[in-house]
């Protein structure tokens, strides 16, 4: 639309209608007060300025709109004072004193000095002028008023209200002169520099200096001096009763809005009897002649002790009473006996109330808001827009109510604060406002209070949001209520008052009806019968009344009630009273009208109103206990012991420009949210923050002072943070809970819980916080879920830091813990993703794991280096339990040196100590051993390349074993061999075998290393063939399952059950229909494109065909190892001529000195010894027999073994003796368990052995070439 | 000054009803188009944050592809 274009009213109207069709999703669910960058309030007071358009008028009530005019300019200057008193700061103490006369730059001080102060104490000086004019303005309207003339005459309710006003801000303004010492300081300061510059040279400004220095010195003077300029003027105190009176009126039948105005008529009750009672005039005796009403004042008195006078300023409206001349305890029961304690003390007393208000106004509402959103109207009936305004008003009521509640117990409890005595959790040495805030509550009110404050914010944002609706029905409905009244209403009473020729009556009630009628042709029907006295005739005369979107204006309203109000009082300046002239239901109808018109302007100032209602920045504002300590802490001397004279000389003051955030009643609210974790408050936390915006807003708008609003801004920034990062650690730890506790069995946690030790999470409602991605504070807008996450990703990762680092600290058992962990931390991640967006989980493993720039990371080190030097050669395998322990004797190896483990919370391990004390008691039992649980968890931590990783590194291992210890013990061990040793025959018995092969020996037997070093390092290489084997049993173990897992995806199904006579096919293309859904190829080569089939496909592939080659890694171990003993450096004797006749007796082949040694651990030991089996376990055998298998010896060791002799030959004999100390029997039973170990491993390598051959294609026909004897060999 | 007759002062007051009115209708379309602003800052807000989020998230990955794939030099 070009900007020349002229666009018509109603299409932009309907324009804007349009905006509401637009539909704005906002998905974070509303736990907040209402945020709103814009702020949009009209304002259409005019303050009387357009009194003079209705001349039509009263004349007499038009002047006194005009002085109400002049009034209500002074009370907004008053105001404006009271601010710059409240919120003044001390300078002075800023402002360096010279220290004595001879300081050469003092002049150059004190010039300063003025120079800074003199605008502050201009504002001082004004503030003396306009508290003189203002008492002087009062007392002369209150002369005026008290004038023997106009003393009987009627005084209207706004006039009354606004003198009482004056009297609530000359007790404001006196309190605020008194309490503020700086004032006084700041003041001398400028005087003492003033008068060494001698600024002031004029008699007239010393004067006036003198004047103010004694203003600002002299307590209560303002009150004084009204006090004595009231006691001037005769009859002042009817005048203050009428004025007490009204108040004790419209406090009692609720006539206010906002808690201010409520308190404020408390105020006047408390300062207006206190002004009256002097020498003069007793106020006891008012009450007797009943123009006050003592009892009445009391029990208000008494319900509310103690009112907020400005900022956390409070006062006690009854101290007025008591400091009074004519003061007498038995006019004031309730009030002056201090029990029981006013209500006001306790908002428990208050809350079933307030719930149950709350319940119903907001379901009542739901419903009216459900009804406005589905059914568009343009305007409702007169009916419905009265009952939407009477809704509306009701709201306002409620959320003024609660408001005045919180702010009465909080005044209650500034004045009231709590001590050691009644609190024990409150320090003895606890400062002042900390003993009035942060310790004077109990939890339980804490809780109330925020239940409170997010009723009151929450109700204030759905009044809110219908905003335009309500105000839209209150402006019809007053209009139409309005117009009904003047010219309908009105007629009856107008007719009876020109045909009784009342003439006053007559002239008030057409000065009302021209004030504010609205005729539907511009002017009144002349042709209205009333108009001459006369009944309606037979031609019934009707009146149009019009309908308009629109209220009266101020001025308006102020006319007619004002002027009813003359034509119902009961007052009237000595002439008999307009009442009685009035028939009784016009009387009734028009109290009815002047009472329901009195919120009127209210609801016509909607926004405005609903604002004020819900104000709670003066929970913050702390000026004035700032002022009294002066932001002081002492300190004290802090060390336990008997205190002397120098512990006096550490007490010192720390001066503070404000209090710490635990003293500020938002933060201790939230915080008490975060602390207790509350899961019924956790969506309530936001709502004290807001407290902050309350007052950020007051600072911005009514106090206006840059100092105070950066001073919330630094707090919230402070309480902000915290509030982020507990929230964070509470949200992360929660969740980490419920990880771990799903994760635990579930009849281990119910054991637990049994004993005691809660396993549980408990519910964390932090869904809807989660949620958050604009929470509004200070005008910013804080994305809450981002910041969330970004503290909980660093969480993660620090968590499976913590993981590994644990790993790290213990020993090779550790990994099933480790697994265990990165499994409950998968599951959080899993929990927590959805809400927040973290980083993928197993790119957070992997950068906690280092792996990421690396080929392998920390786990998989950590697993080679606890292999390489605790696995290998501490750990025993044993075949029965399939698992190797560790040798509980003697250690071959130097200790391991782990780094020491670090201390972590329990937040980033199992989420609480009671979860942390569950696990490691599971995990305890995973401890001392390495089994198969152990390598299955290595196998899914390492996967393939760590596997890899690690097996390549073992295999180097065990070649510099073969190739260092091993190759040279045998070199050693073979030269200590005799040249030949025989099988001998039978004859010599079975004790005769085993002498004979004992003396063979002896070398052997008595070498001093062998059951040490050479044992250990056989075990070592047996270790590393053993754990290549069960890894990749493991290893393959793992795969089918994944396989298995897989298959119905891959369109593998398990075989259908056939009875008999069915087809099995067509059961299984049955099956296969039904899960043609879960097949990924086709649904990919179906929905996707190209690319993503070829993938998919590819993928398939992949799964499938794993294993059907079927590689075997302990083949190629076993492979790779037979290539270590084919190398020069493995010490093989000569190789013996092809196919050459075996020389039985010969003993340089390995297998000889195998059975050498195998004679040597077969010897049974004493009962004290360590046996071999307990030392090395089976890797040793393991390690001999492969080395024999690998090197083709087998089927020879088998044969020729000198052991196998000696039990064959015991079978036949069954001797059983001492031979050179061996128990004959007892070694033959050791050699037959050893010879069926040593025949299961000849077993499992020559499967793995014979399978590797196969695959390498070796041709199965085997060629025997004829045997030739060596001495027929060529060469 | 004379006083109109009463009259004139009539039709000036209706005339001040009417006029009163049309601000109404006026300041009552101001209030709805910053209605209507106030929840279109926090609806685009939610979904700016939303998509601030996805770009982070997708920043992040890439971060660590890049370490993935590099070894030592980053890409330029």
């Amino acid at each position: 639309m070009s900007v020349s274009e002229k666009v018509s009213l109603s299409d932009a109207l309907s324009n804007v209608d349009v905006l509401d069709e637009l539909t704005l999703p906002d998905e974070q669910p509303c736990i907040e007060a209402a945020p709103c960058s814009i702020l949009y309030q009209a304002n259409f007071d005019t303050n009387f300025e357009d009194r003079n358009g209705f001349v039509t008028g009263i004349a007499k009530y038009i002047e006194e709109a005009t002085v109400h005019a002049n009034l209500n300019e002074l009370l907004e200057e008053g105001n404006a004072h009271a601010v710059m008193l409240y919120t003044w700061r001390c300078c002075s103490r800023a402002i360096p004193q010279p220290r004595s006369n001879e300081q050469p730059d003092r002049v150059h001080i004190y010039e300063r000095t003025v120079q800074v102060l003199a605008p502050e104490v201009d504002k001082l000086l004004q503030f003396m002028y306009f508290q003189r004019k203002a008492i002087e303005r009062f007392c002369g309207e209150v002369r005026r008023l008290c004038h023997a003339e106009k003393r009987r005459d009627f005084v209207s309710e706004a006039y009354l209200l606004t003198l009482g006003k004056f009297v609530n801000m000359f007790a404001v303004l006196d309190e605020l002169k008194n309490m503020k010492s700086s004032v006084k300081n700041d003041y001398s300061t400028y005087r003492r520099a003033a008068q060494f510059l001698k600024v002031m040279s004029d008699s007239q400004s010393l004067q006036e200096s003198q004047n103010l220095s004694m203003f600002l010195a002299t307590q209560n003077k303002i009150r004084d001096t009204v006090k004595d300029a009231l006691e001037k003027i005769n009859g002042y105190e009817e005048l203050l009763a009428d004025v007490v009176n009204i108040c004790v009126h419209m406090f009692e039948t609720k006539m206010y809005l906002t808690p201010s105005e409520k308190h404020m008529l408390v105020k006047v009750m408390g300062f207006g009897l206190f002004l009256m009672d002097s020498e003069v005039c007793n106020i006891n005796r008012l009450d007797q002649k009943k123009k006050i009403r003592l009892d009445r004042i009391d029990r208000i008195f008494k319900n509310l002790e103690v009112v907020p006078l400005f900022g956390d300023m409070q006062i006690a409206p009854f101290n007025y009473i008591k400091r009074s001349k004519h003061y007498d305890t038995s006019k004031w029961p309730l009030s002056s006996s201090p029990n029981p304690p006013s209500p006001q003390a306790d908002l428990m007393v208050h809350l079933p109330q307030i719930r149950e208000e709350h319940q119903n106004y907001i379901s009542e509402l739901a419903r009216y808001s459900n009804e406005v959103t589905t059914t568009f109207k343009e305007a409702g009936s007169d009916s419905e827009n009265k009952a939407v305004t009477e809704l509306c008003l009701r709201g306002l009521q409620l959320l003024s109510s609660w408001c005045s509640v919180l702010t009465e117990l909080c005044s209650w409890k500034l004045l009231h604060p709590t001590d050691h005595a009644s609190n024990p959790r409150c320090p003895p040495d606890a400062e002042e406002y900390e003993r009035a805030t942060r310790y004077n509550y109990t939890s339980e009110e804490k809780f109330a209070m925020i239940e409170v404050i997010a009723m009151i914010k929450g109700l204030q944002v759905l009044m809110a949001r219908m905003e335009t609706v309500f105000a839209d029905a209150a402006r019809r409905s007053i209009y139409a209520e309005l117009q009904d009244f003047v010219q309908l209403l009105l007629r009856e009473p107008l007719r009876k008052a020109i045909k009784n020729k009342k003439d006053l009556i007559r002239s008030i009630i057409v000065s009302v009806r021209e004030t504010c009628g609205d005729w539907a042709r511009g002017c009144e029907p002349q042709q209205d019968p009333a108009l001459r006295g006369k009944k309606d005739g037979e031609a019934s005369f009707t009146i149009k009344v019009p309908r308009r979107n629109v209220g009266p204006s101020t001025t308006q309203m102020y006319m007619v009630r004002t002027q009813l109000e003359a034509l119902i009082s009961d007052k009237s300046g000595g002439r008999r009273t307009l009442r009685k002239d009035l028939d009784a239901a016009t009387l009734t109808q028009i109290e009815t009208f002047h009472r329901q018109s009195f919120y009127w302007m209210y609801l016509l100032n909607l926004s405005d109103s609903l604002q004020k209602c819900c104000d709670l920045s003066q929970l913050w504002y702390r000026e004035f206990y700032l002022e009294m300590t002066m932001g002081r802490k002492v300190n004290k001397c802090m060390v336990r012991h008997q205190h002397n004279e120098e512990c006096n000389d550490l007490i010192t003051m720390e001066k503070r420009i404000q209090f710490p955030i635990e003293m500020s009643m938002p933060w201790i609210l939230t915080d008490h949210i975060l602390r207790t974790k509350e899961p019924a408050m956790m969506e309530y936390v936001l709502y004290p923050l807001d407290l902050y915006n309350d007052s950020a807003q007051y600072a911005l708008t009514v106090f206006r002072k840059q100092f105070l609003y950066d001073e919330v801004e630094a707090e919230v920034n402070l309480c902000f943070d915290q509030f982020v990062y507990k929230l964070s650690e509470q949200v992360y730890a929660h969740y980490k809970q419920l990880a771990s506790s799903m994760l635990l069995d579930k009849r281990y946690r119910a054991e637990c819980a049994a004993r005691g030790a809660s396993t549980g999470s408990g519910a964390g409602r932090y869904a809807s916080l989660l949620r958050q991605r604009h929470v509004a504070l200070l005008g910013r807008h804080v994305d809450l879920c981002a910041l969330v996450a970004q503290r909980i990703n660093a969480d993660m990762h620090r968590a499976l830091d913590a993981a590994v680092a644990k790993f790290e600290a213990g020993d090779i058992t550790g990994v099933v813990e480790l697994e265990g962990l990165i499994s409950v931390n998968r599951l959080c991640h899993k929990l927590l993703s959805r809400y927040l967006t973290l980083d993928d989980f197993d790119a957070i493993l992997r950068e906690s794991d280092h792996g990421v720039l690396a080929p392998y990371g920390r786990i998989t080190l950590h697993v080679f280096w606890e292999l390489n030097f605790d696995f290998l050669p501490n750990y025993c395998y044993n075949a029965a339990t399939d698992r190797f322990v560790k040798c509980r004797g003697i250690q071959f190896a130097a200790g391991v040196s782990r780094e020491k483990p670090q201390q972590y919370g329990h937040a980033l391990l199992w989420g609480s100590k009671q979860l942390s004390l569950a696990y490691s008691a599971q995990y305890a039992q995973y401890v001392g051993f390495v089994g198969a649980q152990h390598l299955h968890a290595l196998v899914r931590l390492l996967g393939y390349q760590g596997v890899a990783v690690v097996v390549s590194e073992l295999l180097d291992v065990a070649r510099g074993l073969l190739h260092g210890t091993i190759a040279q013990f045998t070199r050693a061990l073979a030269a200590a061999m005799p040249r030949h040793c025989k099988l001998p025959r039978y004859d010599y018995g079975s004790n005769g075998v085993l002498g004979y092969y004992h003396a063979q020996l002896t070398d052997i037997v008595q070498y001093p290393d062998a059951r040490t070093e050479l044992f250990h390092a056989f075990r070592e290489l047996g270790n590393i063939i053993l754990f290549c084997m069960l890894i990749e049993q493991a290893l393959s173990q793992e795969e089918v399952t994944d396989l298995l897992h897989a298959a119905p995806f891959q369109n593998i199904l398990p075989r259908p059950f056939a009875a008999e006579g069915e087809k099995p096919e067509t059961k299984q293309k049955r099956l296969e229909a039904k899960y043609s859904a879960l097949q990924i190829v086709q649904n990919v080569d179906k929905y996707g494109t190209a690319k993503q089939g070829q993938l998919s496909r590819e993928g398939d592939l992949l799964t499938r065909e794993r294993l059907c080659c079927g590689l075997s890694l302990f083949s190629v171990v076993l492979r790779r190892l037979r290539a270590c003993l084919a190398a020069p450096q493995w010490p093989a004797p000569p190789a013996p001529h092809h196919h050459a006749p075996a020389h039985t007796d010969d003993t340089n082949e390995f297998h000889r000195l195998w059975s050498a040694l195998q004679f040597l651990y077969c010897i049974p030991v004493g009962d004290t010894q360590f046996t071999v089996e307990e030392l090395f376990g089976e890797g040793l055998h393991w390690a001999g027999c492969t080395i024999i298998a690998l090197l083709g010896q087998q089927r020879r060791f088998e044969a020729l073994d000198f052991c196998y002799h000696i039990l064959r030959v015991q079978r036949v004999d069954g001797k059983d003796e001492l031979v050179k100390g061996i128990p004959l029997k007892r070694m033959v039973d050791r050699i037959r368990r050893f010879q069926v170990l040593n025949s299961q491993i000849f077993g499992v390598l020559a499967r793995h052995l014979a399978a590797d051959e196969e695959r390498a294609g070796v041709e199965h026909v085997r060629c025997f070439p004829p045997p030739a004897a060596p001495q027929h060999a060529i060469n | 000054m004379s006083t109109p007759p009463r009259e004139t002062i009539q039709k000036q007051i209706q005339q001040d009803w009417a006029n009163r009115e049309y601000i109404e209708v006026i300041t009552g379309s101001i209030k709805k188009i910053t209605d209507f602003l106030n929840s279109f800052d926090m609806s685009c807000r939610s979904r700016l944050a939303t998509l601030n989020e996805k770009l982070t998230s997708l920043e992040r990955k890439i971060d660590y592809l890049e370490a993935c794939v590099t070894k030592g030099e980053t890409l330029t």
